[in-house]
């Protein structure tokens, strides 16, 4: 497949694709799935398991990479995407592989200038096929530069319309965006139209309406179907989806189904070939593959949703597949997980209120926006006051959207609604995310999220076009430069480019990649808990040659450490391991921060045998020459100068003769002269 | 102490790997080898190899290896009848030698008086300079700066401070201008005083782009002085020895001859017993200037060794019994080249500081033409009180080439973790052009030293994975976000 999309280029592909009879899927497992129900926790070690058998399964392709995987391989998976995306595309000849790219947002959680979108695009052309890009308000511009670099590149793009059920979500509305994207694209021909049903809310005969409608208006469009299974009703709504001409259908394996991701795959095939369709799928691999799954998948258990079962109500709050489990755990962090079902139910008045698609970002400012309102009208009230905030909300609709049809009471009621808008609502309701698709809230909105004054900033700030447009490009050679210093060392290319999208993230990935090397070797039992006891074993293959740690013994955990004894390659290692707690108090010793002009750090580690020269002991308040002798620390009977890097005064001398002192420990801090 | 016939039992006078060295000869011969100990040292390599060990008292070398009467004690209460100090240490500390001799036992090296003249560095060039050695230009009486810049303006800057006791390169300070003196003078005599118990320093000419070249010799006390050609030490770091090479590629035959007789007429002319060494700088132009003389084995010997064929520390056992010198100089051949590199717990990414912690894994080299003199175990635990010389790897071959081939390889097998070491630096100065074309000189390390810095501290990966592993064992959960 790979080999073929490369001869022949994406639009001779699709057209094979086009005239081809049969129904094909992408399997989402490794990142939709991952996502939605078990918060993209799956290692590589597990992943890698699934590759061979997802190559000879007959896929069109695979979500290997993209949407929230990215920033969750570097914070905690300790993946390298790069490397990731290296282990599909090297190992499945026969299936594509597929991302998911936010059109201003890419793999993050910020809007990335273009040039940053543009070189996202470019570091993963080489490991990556078809490029699903959406955009949370339709907003068609915003997917440019990537609509660019994907077509220019020779892979497939696929742009999605975000898609809901709601009275503005007519087909004449899909229709005028699929326009503007044909437009983008240059036609319909070397492109995939995605239906991104994120939360899982279209009716069956919705959307078969809707296929029809599109493929009415551009015959020949390749139409695929990406649908979550919450409301139940999934499997119905793809076999309408395809009598209506969709080719293309998001499914997963039959293991990893459970309520926020995805259909399973060998039910769907069934249904679909009893109804007649022909579907490109070899059961008895998808079997093993399911089979392979099962085998792993209690090491995810934890990670799984709070609430489990399917939602038929996420047809009214509309929350996302995707954002479902990870709000959980936040409301379960919080403490306020018994609020969860008034969220939703506030979730569900709000999207009337603010116009949008609930998928990233506007999911999270969805979710930010309800959990705080609810919280807040709970911690003034309680439940009665959500309760009556909600009956407010059900007045205001009941007359026509009117304030004039509310009593002031209630009035004042809704217009404290927004009052502890986060900074991305306040974005949003000024068009810095692109215009909304259904025009701007009502004035009382503006009111209740900018309070006094809010009309000025309307009038000033909000605007209409896309935010591309006015982002300044970010000055690479700079933040190359500020990566160098945090890493302590140059970076190559793709750890720079992982930079770009998470700064810290990626800086402490490459920081545990050095401690503790690669991590992805392990199996997912190991990395997550360990080894458990005494004779248990890891065997690792590395650089092609097997390795084997063993467990020894762990001991009590003595004077804040405990002592593992592991038998690496057969033989004993003890590491002492730092309890947490007394981690924190070693942290209590003093570093000097050599980015502080003053600062004094110890250049080894050794003794402090004087302070000060043989001539001029030296004590706080005392003035130093640039390059004058502070003190003296003794290693291995060897003199090593501490000298001042400045003219000063000493500030504050931090240790004493005859203290041990560490590498790095600070020593002296001297305030400049002049200071 | 004159004395005939081979020892019983010898006491070993150090730690380390020379101790560890020193034994070896001993077994050969059928001596018993008693070594003494210091409390950190309860559980080294020393103390294990050997027929007896005695403890000489606290882990500060002032109050166990250089504590004259607890060594001479143990060795006597022992029952030794001769004392080997390997190098550092009492090794060249004629008030030691004569106390041994006092005590009725034999210490294996020269005569105290010898050691009077050829360890005070200024005596020393007096009296080589008598018996037709050239040496630096120098200034001995030094009292203050002022004379110190006088004398560097009339040979030419930089000069060098050494101290006029000991050796190793310690509190050596180079001098580029006037301006410096006064701060390393200070130095010099601070770092002597504390080091050696003396402060007092002299100074010669710095001889820049110099090569370190010196000649072993063995005498009997007999008369006979033979030399075993020379050594070539020039790659060093802070004035110490780092890698060192026999032959060196410097010399052709003639002025081997030429050096090597100077050397045997010299140390005839002074009376030295035993093995030493007269180390010479020799300047761009081949110039050669004598610079000291050692009075003990030294840590390259080995390389002669290579060379030679002979056993230096068993025939010092065998000259110190009273046995003659069987050899003539033409008996000795000289036969290919050797190389040793000195492992030590540094770090030289970080100006070669001293790095101490537990070998946590080790893996010693072996193979065709290679050999380990070492004083580490696995499990060993580096302690900060000594010097940090852990082991040395000799590679030997027909020629240079080969000799440097086999080291390579012999460095690549060598693994030492839980301690910093120069391996990787080594690792890379076998890899270095001019250090292949035999383009070397005593600042050589200093000149390159970002290049050859230029390595990863590259941590096996199994053994970062294995932290991991240990860590999230002890929590019983992954603690990294996971």
């Amino acid at each position: 497949m790979r080999a073929s999309l490369a001869k022949k280029g994406a639009k001779r592909f699709l057209k094979s694709v086009r005239e081809g009879k049969e129904i094909l899927y992408t399997n989402t497992g490794p990142r939709d799935t991952g996502q939605s129900d078990f918060k993209n926790r799956f290692t590589l070690h597990d992943m890698a398991r699934l590759v061979p058998l997802y190559n000879e399964t007959g896929y069109f392709s695979v979500e290997v990479h993209g949407g929230a995987r990215f920033h969750q391989d570097l914070l905690n998976n300790k993946i390298n995407p790069f490397e990731e995306a290296e282990t599909w595309a090297g190992r499945m000849p026969n299936a594509l592989t597929q991302t998911l790219i936010r059109s201003t947002n890419v793999w993050g959680y910020r809007m990335y200038p273009r040039n940053v979108v543009r070189l996202a695009v470019r570091a993963f052309l080489p490991t990556i096929d078809v490029w699903r890009c959406f955009d949370f308000l339709n907003y068609v511009p915003n997917m440019a530069p990537i609509a660019e670099e994907v077509l220019a590149g020779g892979k497939i793009f696929e742009p999605a319309i975000s898609f809901t059920e709601s009275p503005e979500c007519t087909d004449a509305y899909y229709l005028r965006v699929i326009r503007e994207i044909a437009t983008m694209c240059g036609g319909t021909g070397g492109i995939i139209l995605c239906i991104k049903d994120m939360a899982g809310v279209g009716s069956p005969a919705r959307i078969r309406r809707l296929v029809d409608g599109i493929l009415q208006k551009h015959p020949g469009l390749i139409v695929q179907y990406h649908r979550h299974a919450t409301d139940g009703l999934a499997i119905p709504a793809m076999a309408e989806a395809a009598a209506a001409g969709a080719k293309l259908f998001d499914v997963t394996d039959d293991a990893f189904s459970r309520f926020y991701g995805h259909v399973p795959v060998r039910p769907l095939t069934r249904y679909l070939r009893e109804l007649g369709f022909p579907v490109r799928l070899d059961m008895a691999r998808a079997g093993e593959a399911s089979d392979a799954v099962r085998s792993f998948i209690r090491n995810y258990e934890k990670f799984e949703s709070q609430y489990k079962g399917f939602s038929h109500d996420v047809t009214e709050h509309r929350m996302p597949g995707g954002a479902f489990p990870s709000s959980f755990e936040q409301a379960e962090k919080g403490g306020f997980l018994e609020l969860m079902p008034d969220i939703l139910k506030g979730m569900a008045f709000g999207n009337r209120i603010i116009k949008y698609f609930d998928v990233t970002p506007g999911s999270q400012i969805t979710w930010t926006t309800w959990a705080g309102i609810v919280q807040r009208f709970h911690k003034e009230g309680g439940t009665l006051n959500v309760r009556k905030l909600f009956h407010v909300l059900e007045r205001y609709f009941h007359s026509g959207e009117r304030l004039e049809g509310l009593s002031q009471a209630d009035e004042n009621i809704l217009i404290r609604l927004y009052a502890g808008a986060t900074d991305d609502l306040k974005n949003l309701l000024l068009g810095r995310y692109g215009p909304l698709p259904f025009g701007w809230p009502k004035d009382w909105v503006y009111r209740s999220a900018f309070g006094e004054g809010w009309e000025e900033r309307v009038k000033s700030e909000r605007i209409e076009s896309s935010p591309l447009a006015r982002l300044a490009e970010d000055n690479l050679e700079k933040s190359r430069k500020s990566m160098e210093d945090e890493l302590g060392r140059p970076p190559t290319d793709e750890e720079f480019f992982l930079y770009l999208m998470h700064p810290k993230a990626a800086v402490d990935f490459l920081k545990f990649r050095k401690d503790y090397g690669d991590t992805t070797v392990l199996p997912t039992s190991v990395w997550f808990r360990g080894l458990r006891r005494p004779g248990d074993l890891v065997s690792i293959p590395l650089s092609g040659k097997p390795h084997e740690i063993r467990l020894v013994s762990i001991g009590e955990g003595v004077g804040g450490v405990k002592h593992v004894v592991l038998s690496v390659d057969n033989i004993m290692h003890v590491f002492p391991v730092e309890l947490p707690e007394a981690a924190l108090a070693r942290k209590a010793v003093r570093k000097a921060d050599y980015a502080v002009k003053g600062d004094i750090g110890a250049p080894v580690t050794g003794t402090i045998w004087r302070i000060g020269t043989k001539d001029r002991l030296l004590k706080a308040g005392d003035r130093v020459k640039r390059g004058e002798e502070v003190m003296n620390i003794e290693v291995m009977k060897t003199e090593n100068a501490v000298k001042s890097p400045i003219a000063g005064v000493i500030k504050e001398i931090c240790v004493k003769v005859n203290e041990g002192v560490e590498e790095g420990q600070l020593l002296a801090v001297i305030a400049p002269d002049g200071e | 102490m004159t004395r005939q016939g081979p020892f019983k039992k010898i006491f070993i006078a150090n730690r380390g790997e020379i101790a560890c060295r020193a034994i070896r000869p001993c077994r050969e011969l059928g001596i018993r080898a008693v070594v003494g100990y210091s409390d950190c040292d309860e559980l080294s390599l020393h103390v294990k190899l050997s027929d007896e060990a005695v403890r000489l008292g606290p882990s500060p070398a002032s109050m166990s290896y250089l504590d004259i009467e607890a060594v001479l004690r143990a060795a006597k209460d022992s029952g030794c009848d001769a004392i080997f100090p390997g190098y550092g240490f009492l090794a060249e500390n004629p008030d030691f030698a004569e106390a041994v001799e006092r005590e009725g036992m034999v210490f294996i090296g020269p005569s105290a008086r010898v050691m009077r003249i050829l360890g005070d560095k200024v005596e020393a060039r007096k009296a080589l300079s008598a018996s037709g050695v050239p040496v630096t230009p120098g200034l001995t009486d030094v009292e203050d700066a002022e004379q110190v810049i006088r004398f560097g303006d009339r040979v030419g800057w930089p000069v060098i401070i050494k101290a006029t006791a000991g050796g190793g390169g310690k509190g050596m300070q180079k001098v580029a201008s006037p301006y410096e003196v006064e701060e390393k003078l200070e130095a010099a005599r601070s770092v002597a005083e504390k080091a050696f118990g003396k402060g007092t320093v002299y100074v010669e000419k710095f001889i820049e782009g110099g090569r370190h070249i010196e000649f072993q010799f063995l005498a009997d006390r007999y008369g006979r002085v033979i030399h075993l050609g020379e050594r070539e030490c020039s790659i060093q770091r802070h004035h110490q020895k780092l890698v060192e090479e026999a032959p060196s590629s410097l010399l052709a035959p003639e002025v081997r001859k030429r050096m090597g007789d100077i050397v045997v007429r010299a140390m005839k002319n002074i009376g030295y017993e035993t093995a030493g060494t007269l180390e010479f700088l020799v300047d761009r132009a081949g110039k050669f200037y004598a610079l000291e003389v050692n009075t003990r084995i030294q840590v390259e010997h080995t390389v002669t060794e290579m060379i030679s064929g002979f056993d230096i520390i068993r025939k010092m056992y065998k000259i110190a019994a009273g046995e003659r010198l069987s050899l003539a100089q033409e008996d000795v051949s000289l036969r290919g080249h050797a190389i040793q590199c000195r492992i030590n717990a540094e770090d030289p990414k970080n100006a070669f500081a001293p790095s101490f912690g537990r070998v946590s894994f080790l893996r010693q080299i072996s193979g065709p033409f290679v050999r380990t003199e070492s004083g580490i175990y696995q499990g060993w635990q580096v302690p900060p009180f000594y010097d940090s010389l852990l082991a040395k790897i000799c590679a030997v071959g027909k020629d240079r080439k080969t000799a440097i081939e086999r080291m390579r390889r012999a460095l690549r097998e060598y693994e030492i973790w839980g301690v910093k070491t120069t391996i990787p630096l080594l690792r890379r100065i076998m890899d270095h052009p001019d250090f292949i074309k035999g383009e070397i000189h005593t600042g050589f390390i200093e000149e390159n030293i970002a290049g050859l810095t230029e390595y990863v501290d590259a941590e096996e990966e199994i053994f970062k994975i294995a932290r991991f592993v240990a860590e999230v064992s002890a929590f019983g959960r992954n603690i990294h976000g996971a």
